[in-house]
């Protein structure tokens, strides 16, 4: 350790992560700051349009598959679309969620995880479904059908491309619903 | 990233261009936070909004390596302004400022630590609340991100090339005068 080195110096580099691994030892981020980091993004980004929960159910235990365990079912409100889920525990400890949008559109739909998303299409009664979803917290993200065939053609954007505009062209908003929990029961 | 995160006019959402950067950039703003003096709450909530704050300014940041720069700047910053908030709080409440918690570095946590980081620890605790602070944040700046980084800090709080110089010294200096630099 010299104090002729100058900055840049390979020793600068071991020193430094010397210091990354010590502060990374005592006083690590905590492991879950960046999936509510991301949370906290989606939200605050206009783009999408938060739906509201407008109604919550338990419901009767699902007779069709035999599961034993309550199962509930959930409303969400936006300006144009009403999301209705139902949420039903599988006996491997995930759960299953069949969806409807109303009205029926072929979205995409989307159920972010705390570090990925599941995604579906939503066939042209507007119904989805999700076979099995880790517990734990999640949201649903619907997004209009027309990005998926724009993406493709515009994968290459760069990230510092001017703010996009989607207003005023007469389609679908992307809809955000609020984190709901998936509990090992309810 | 899913280039499925798109908006209606192609161009990805302000959401989905941060959503490869979150988990990339996160700890390090987490550490500029914590270097800052913030407790573990107030450091979450300040790096959450900074990420939000974001946003409203992507359309404004023409280099996508300036990101980092912007958003390490932002938190300290806020982290500063939250910390002396507290300060002054706690001040008032009791006045008895030994209470409160130095969150940069605590005794029990050496119980973590090797030899060799006991010793990196000790000589650290040794520099200044200014050096501390910026060598745990240039520690965690992404190598792509160091020279905006630098750049941006320079820019507010002086230049930060020939501190991270000064700093560096002094802590090679410390870990002599502590037995040699293990």
């Amino acid at each position: 350790m010299s104090a002729q080195l100058n900055s840049g110096e390979p020793s600068d580099e071991i020193v430094l992560g010397r210091i990354k691994a010590l502060f990374e030892a005592v006083d690590p981020a905590p492991p879950d700051l960046a999936a509510r980091v991301r949370f906290a993004v989606a939200l605050a980004d206009l783009e999408a349009e938060a739906a509201r929960l407008v109604e919550e159910a338990a419901v009767e235990p699902a007779l069709t598959r035999g599961a034993s365990e309550e199962s509930r079912t959930i409303t969400f409100d936006s300006t144009e679309l009403t999301i209705m889920i139902r949420i039903d525990a599988n006996a491997d400890g995930t759960a299953r969620v069949d969806g409807w949008l109303a009205p029926a559109r072929a979205c995409r739909v989307e159920v972010s995880l705390h570090d990925r998303a599941l995604a579906v299409e939503a066939d042209a009664d507007g119904r989805f479904a999700f076979p099995s979803v880790p517990r734990g917290t999640i949201r649903f993200v619907v997004r209009p059908p027309a990005q998926q065939a724009q993406a493709a053609q515009q994968a290459h954007a760069g990230p510092d491309s001017p703010g996009p505009d989607s207003s005023g062209n007469g389609r679908m908003k992307t809809v955000i619903t609020p984190a709901l929990v998936l509990l090992t029961a309810w | 990233m899913d280039e499925s995160l798109t908006s209606p006019a192609g161009v990805p959402t302000r959401a989905a261009q941060l959503d490869a950067l979150i988990p990339e950039l996160t700890p390090l703003l987490w550490h500029v936070a914590r270097a800052a003096g913030l407790g573990a709450e107030d450091a979450e909530d300040v790096v959450q909004g900074s990420w939000v704050c974001l946003l409203s300014h992507l359309d404004s940041i023409r280099e996508p390596r300036a990101i980092a720069a912007w958003l390490v700047t932002t938190t300290r910053r806020e982290a500063w302004r939250v910390a002396a908030t507290r300060r002054k709080t706690q001040l008032a409440d009791t006045d008895r400022l030994a209470d409160i918690p130095d969150p940069r570095l605590s005794p029990e946590d050496s119980a973590l630590l090797d030899a060799e980081q006991r010793a990196l620890w000790a000589a650290l605790r040794t520099l200044s609340p200014l050096c501390q602070e910026l060598l745990r944040i240039v520690a965690f700046v992404p190598r792509p991100d160091y020279d905006a980084v630098a750049a941006q800090l320079r820019m507010k709080r002086g230049s930060i090339g020939p501190n991270r110089r000064r700093c560096l010294d002094k802590l090679g200096q410390a870990l002599q005068d502590c037995g040699g630099d293990s």
